[in-house]
Parts: C-alpha cells; sequence; structure tokens
C-alpha cells in the first residue's frame, strides 16, 4: 500500500492536477461562500468540463471543489448567519455571534483549521481502510451484492426523506428512471413508447444538473424580492481578536480530534450525512466542555467542534462508495457519477484496475487540504469580495453554464430538453417533500442491482431458498429492518417535539 | 397551498402509473430472454410505489378529512411563482432558439432576462458580462474542450 501511496503522490504532482486542485478550491470556496448555494451546484457544473481531461486532474478537481465548498459554507454563516447547509447551523450560531463582537477573523481561521484538520483526518481514515474493505468486499458474489444494495436503497430512502415512505418513494422513482431505454442484459427497449431517442435512456449530466442544481437556481429566483446581504469581515482593533494563536488551537485540539472521528464514522455509514455528524459532535464537545455555557453564545470550541466533524464527512463519505459502490449522500452520488463518466466503477475492484488512478486521487485528496489552507487563509477577503456579488451576476452564468454542461455531455440539443423536464420535476419534488439526492442514488444504483440480480437469477436457478443461504443475506436484512425501524423512532420523536413559537410581530 | 391536496392527486397518478407496470405488457419490446425477465424489476419497483404512494394518499387525506390544522411543510408558498414562470419560459426559448440562432447570438439575450428577472438594473456591467461571458464559454469549449457549440444556421 505504501507503494501505491507513494505513486500516487508522484503522479499527482505534476502541473496539471495541481492546476486543476487550485481551481476547484478557488471554485469551491467562491460558490460555498456564496448564501443560499451549495458546492454540490459548483461540482455538477464543473462535471461537464473535467470530461476532456485526464480522471486524475478531474476527478481531484471535482474533489477539491467538494472539500473547498463545505468549508466555503461556513465563511457565509460566520459573516451573516446564513448557513449553506444544514451541516453549517452551528457554525452560524457560535460564529455569528464572534463576528457581531468584532472577531470574524478568530471565527474564520477556527473554522479553516477545524475544517482542515477534520478533512486530513477523514482523508487518511480513507486511505487506510479502503482498500481492506475492498479486499473483503471482492469476496462477495452477486447474490451478497443484491442484499447489499438493497440495504443501501433502504437505508438511504429511509434516513434521507422528509418521511420513510417519501425517502423509499424517491429512491423508487429514481430506480424507474433508470429503467428506461434499452437494457444492457437483453437489449429490449423499456418505457421507450416508440420515441427513439429514449433508447439511450436519460442522459446523466442533463438530468443532474435539472434535479440537483437547478431548483436552487429556481429557488433564488423565487426569492429575487429578499434584500441582498453583502459579507464584509469585522475587525477589532486587538489583534489578537482576528486570528486563532497556536495556544487557543491546541486547547480545542482535543474537540477537533474527536469531532473528526465522529464525522468520519458517520460519514462511513451511508444516508446520515454531514448535518449529523456536525450535530452529535457539537453536542458531544459541549457535554465534555469545560465552558459549555458559551456554546451557542460565541464559542471558538463549537465552531472547531462543528466543523471538524462536518467536514471530516467529505473524506469517509467516499469509503462506502468506492468500496462498495454505494453513494451515502448526494455530492457522493454526483462524486459516482464522475467516476463513471470518466470510466472508472466504483467498488472493489477500481483498487485493482486503476491502482495508480485511485492513489492519485488519495493522494490528491491530502494535497487538496494544504491548498485550501494556504489559498483560504491568504484570500479571506478576495473570497468575501466574490461571494458578495449580486445575484444578477451570478445566476445568469450558472444559467449558461447548466446549458453548456447539459449540452457538453452529449452535444445533443435534446438534452437541453432533458434539463429543462428534470428541472421543473427536480423542483417539484422538493415541493411535495420527496428528496432528489435520493432519487440520484436511486438512478445511480439500479443497473447495479439489476446486473447483479440478473447473474443471481442464474445461479440459484429454481432454488429460490439458496437466496438466503448466505449469511450476509440475513445480516443486511436485519440491517435493513433495525434502520427503518430506527428511523421510523427518530420521526416519530422528532415529530412529539413541540415546534418553536413563531416570533409574533411587535 | 395545501400540499396534502398535491399529495393526494399526486399520489394518485403515481398509483395508476404503478398498475399500468404491473399489468401492461408492451412496455417492453424486443431482445433476449434472461432469467430475470425484463419487466421483473420494473413490477417489483412499481409494486413498491404503489404501496408508499397509496401510504402518503391515505396519510394526507386522513388529515384532509379530519380537517387538521396544516403544518409547517404542508403548506407551499405560492409567493414568486411569477418568476419560476418566466425563467422556465425564458430557458424553452433558449432551447427553441440556439439550433437556429446559435449560442453566440442567444445567450447575451438569455443573461440579460434573467438578470433583469433578478432585479439587476446596471446596464453596463450587466451588457458586459453578458457579451463576454458567451464568448469565452464559446471559444473555451471549442479550443479546450473540443466541443462546438451550435452556431448561426439561418
Amino acid at each position: 500500500m505504501f507503494d501505491n501511496i507513494l505513486s500516487g503522490f508522484s503522479a499527482i504532482l505534476a502541473v496539471g492536477p495541481i492546476l486543476g486542485i487550485i481551481a476547484g478550491v478557488f471554485i469551491g470556496i467562491i460558490f460555498g461562500a456564496i448564501p443560499g448555494i451549495s458546492c454540490i451546484m459548483a461540482i455538477a457544473i464543473m462535471l461537464p468540463m473535467t470530461f476532456y481531461v485526464d480522471p486524475i486532474i478531474g476527478i481531484t478537481m471535482l474533489l477539491a471543489v467538494y472539500k473547498a465548498g463545505i468549508y466555503g459554507g461556513s465563511i457565509s454563516a460566520i459573516l451573516i448567519n446564513t448557513p449553506g447547509a444544514a451541516a453549517s447551523f452551528l457554525t452560524a450560531q457560535d460564529g455569528h455571534a464572534l463576528t457581531k463582537a468584532g472577531k470574524a477573523g478568530k471565527a474564520l481561521d477556527m473554522s479553516l483549521f477545524a475544517s482542515v484538520s477534520g478533512e486530513m483526518i477523514a482523508t487518511l481514515v480513507l486511505i487506510l481502510v479502503a482498500a481492506p474493505i475492498s479486499a473483503i468486499s471482492l469476496q462477495a458474489g452477486p447474490i451478497e451484492k443484491v442484499f447489499l444494495l438493497l440495504f443501501a436503497f433502504t437505508v438511504i430512502g429511509s434516513m434521507a426523506g422528509e418521511s420513510i415512505p417519501r425517502g423509499l418513494l424517491s429512491c423508487c422513482l429514481g430506480m424507474l428512471f433508470a429503467m428506461v431505454g434499452m437494457d444492457s442484459i437483453t437489449g429490449s427497449a423499456r418505457f421507450t413508447f416508440g420515441i427513439d431517442e429514449l433508447i439511450g435512456g436519460f442522459t446523466f449530466t442533463p438530468m443532474l444538473i435539472g434535479v440537483l442544481v437547478m431548483p436552487e437556481v429556481i429557488n433564488v429566483i423565487r426569492r429575487r424580492k429578499v434584500p441582498h446581504h453583502e459579507l464584509a469581515i469585522t475587525h477589532s482593533p486587538n489583534p489578537a481578536d482576528n486570528r486563532i494563536s497556536f495556544a487557543e488551537f491546541k486547547k480545542v485540539f482535543r474537540t477537533i480530534l474527536k469531532s473528526s472521528g465522529i464525522g468520519t464514522f458517520i460519514g462511513a455509514l451511508p444516508g446520515l450525512g454531514s448535518s449529523t455528524a456536525a450535530f452529535i459532535a457539537y453536542g458531544e464537545g459541549k457535554r465534555t466542555s469545560k465552558k459549555p455555557e458559551e456554546y451557542g453564545k460565541g464559542s471558538v470550541e463549537g465552531i472547531a467542534a462543528a466543523e471538524s466533524a462536518n467536514n471530516a464527512v467529505c473524506g469517509s463519505s467516499m469509503i462506502p462508495m468506492l468500496t462498495l459502490s454505494i453513494p451515502g449522500d448526494d455530492v457522493a452520488a454526483l462524486l459516482m457519477g464522475a467516476f463513471l463518466i470518466h470510466g472508472l466503477t466504483p467498488g472493489p475492484m477500481i483498487f485493482f484496475e486503476h491502482t495508480e488512478t485511485i492513489y492519485a486521487i488519495f493522494a490528491g485528496f491530502l494535497i487538496t487540504d494544504l491548498f485550501l489552507l494556504g489559498i483560504a487563509r491568504s484570500g479571506f477577503k478576495f473570497f468575501v469580495k466574490m461571494a458578495s456579488l449580486k445575484r444578477y451576476f451570478i445566476f445568469p452564468c450558472v444559467t449558461v453554464f447548466a446549458f453548456t454542461g447539459a449540452f457538453t455531455a452529449g452535444q445533443n440539443i435534446n438534452d437541453i430538453l432533458v434539463l429543462i423536464a428534470f428541472t421543473v420535476m427536480g423542483y417539484g419534488m422538493r415541493m411535495v417533500g420527496l428528496n432528489p439526492a435520493v432519487f440520484i442514488i436511486g438512478f445511480i444504483l439500479t443497473p447495479f442491482l439489476e446486473q447483479n440480480l440478473d447473474q443471481a437469477f442464474a445461479i440459484v436457478g429454481d432454488d429460490y431458498m439458496r437466496f438466503f443461504a448466505s449469511p450476509f443475506a440475513w445480516v443486511f436484512i436485519v440491517l435493513s429492518a433495525c434502520f427503518v425501524y430506527s428511523s421510523m423512532r427518530a420521526k416519530r420523536k422528532a415529530s412529539k417535539v413541540p415546534a418553536p413559537a413563531e416570533e409574533k410581530p411587535a | 397551498m395545501d400540499r396534502r391536496k398535491i399529495d393526494v392527486v399526486l399520489s394518485t397518478l403515481l398509483m395508476i402509473a404503478a398498475v399500468i407496470i404491473l399489468t401492461n405488457d408492451n412496455l417492453a419490446d424486443g431482445g433476449a430472454e434472461s432469467d430475470l425477465g425484463i419487466m421483473f424489476l420494473p413490477r417489483v419497483v412499481a409494486g413498491f410505489i404503489l404501496i408508499f404512494a397509496a401510504t402518503i394518499a391515505i396519510q394526507s387525506f386522513m388529515k384532509l378529512s379530519k380537517g387538521a390544522e396544516l403544518e409547517g411543510q404542508e403548506v407551499i408558498s405560492t409567493e414568486g411563482f411569477s418568476g419560476i414562470f418566466i425563467y422556465i419560459g425564458i430557458f424553452i426559448v433558449y432551447w427553441l432558439a440556439v439550433p437556429h440562432l446559435g449560442f453566440m447570438v442567444t445567450t447575451p439575450f438569455v443573461m440579460l432576462g434573467v438578470a433583469l428577472l433578478l432585479g439587476g438594473r446596471n446596464w453596463i456591467p450587466i451588457i458586459a458580462m453578458s457579451v463576454i461571458t458567451p464568448v469565452l464559454i464559446y471559444y473555451g469549449s471549442r479550443e479546450f474542450l473540443r466541443v462546438y457549440l451550435p452556431t448561426w444556421t439561418l
């Protein structure tokens, strides 16, 4: 493994990949810092641009956008109390309190150091555990893979949706859309209704941009009358308030380590995501803190706990994707699509078929952290200025990039119609409480499920009980049932908690 | 807008679609025989869609018939919807116009339209952005990605 890591570093330390990482970090921070939009938009828009470059450059660039985007979200959360994602909610609480006290620099610094530390720890775990897990998962045959995929569908569907039926319905709809077109096993045309354009199925990139990115643009269009908030860093006359000293960092290092561990563990489980990690780590940090009363009122330790856990999910969410082909969340689903487009099929075989590429990507993952630290630290003012651009400058460009991205995928103008149709569908899904990310995961995983299911049927023949002969089958059935049950309990518990009373206007 | 009514209508439509998939044998065309059968997985999925859609429809219908108060996520605010229709309209016109007028001609107007919709009135920077961005994308795609965006064909 050590040799592979070294060869990965030698592949990544070239002009192309380094330029890709730098571009990815810049784009990620800017998109992440723009209030109201997430890094997923940046990744989806950048995805078509990576089609024509080497996978090492393309994938590391997208991963850099992802990592930097997650960190960028904390900039708007700290400066104007607008978390780009639910995971930054806690950072916004403590960070904005510090900003109001004139200590924005301290909050931004802590957020950056905690983010980078969390990401690095999770990346090291990813590098160390991914290959051994993939070696174990190589032992799984088609029957085990079928149960594994069913487990993934159940977990992601039941954990990610607004309610369990809505989450699972989103997954089923994604599966159904994946079945449109010519079947790769039999060559039959399914659900094409005589329309030749449907034989190839729905083009992935326009669908992805439509379902995940464009609804965010539509949300901005809908809220276009809400006043624009400009980001600005507040400065304190006391220089110690504008930065984090080594002593302060040392004081919170234990919290960072613990929170990174929590984030890494939660990120490795499909369906839970960064918000859960941030909330658990923040709760644990508060429980063990010497000053728990400061949490929520401008605690540097609180920012460290939330940000390190939130960012640790980045690296560890790649573990189920790369070892078992299960994307744990929407960004992992998007990145899995990127891997597939670049001819790298995530799963245990990737470590044997594309050893050099995958370790180069891992090395890129680590190097990205260093670039993120350097670029973000030296360019706070620039990024704040860029993220303060008025939305009528940003969203016309996003619209054109989405159009170009959808067209670039197949150089087919009909893909724009796919983009428009899925934009409407993606927005409609959000309105009725269906989860677009789960829809995409269902869409991506269905071909794998069908292929393995076909092979499994060929193996068992008429003796259907052989499906349940493997202990893996029972393990996954029990795990699925446990996840659904615990998700039901959690959702019932959450529904019993009274909603906070709305403030009445004076 | 009451989301529960939308739930009932959408779930009903999904249930009808699921029943069609479960009962219609003409949804797949040609191909070889397989152990699994071409419609096996679509029918399993359709069965689940039927169950989940029915669950959502029944829950929403029960709440509607009891006249239960709307909870947070069950209210769909329609404020600002006109902007969405205009934006989708701009996108459809863009899709229809690009094959004939070309990317470079159509895009500045689309960018101007979207900027205007978002309340942009700083004409000079907006016009500059609307002209420069398509030119950069067009030549960038051609030179670096070898993707040829549509040109004027009239």
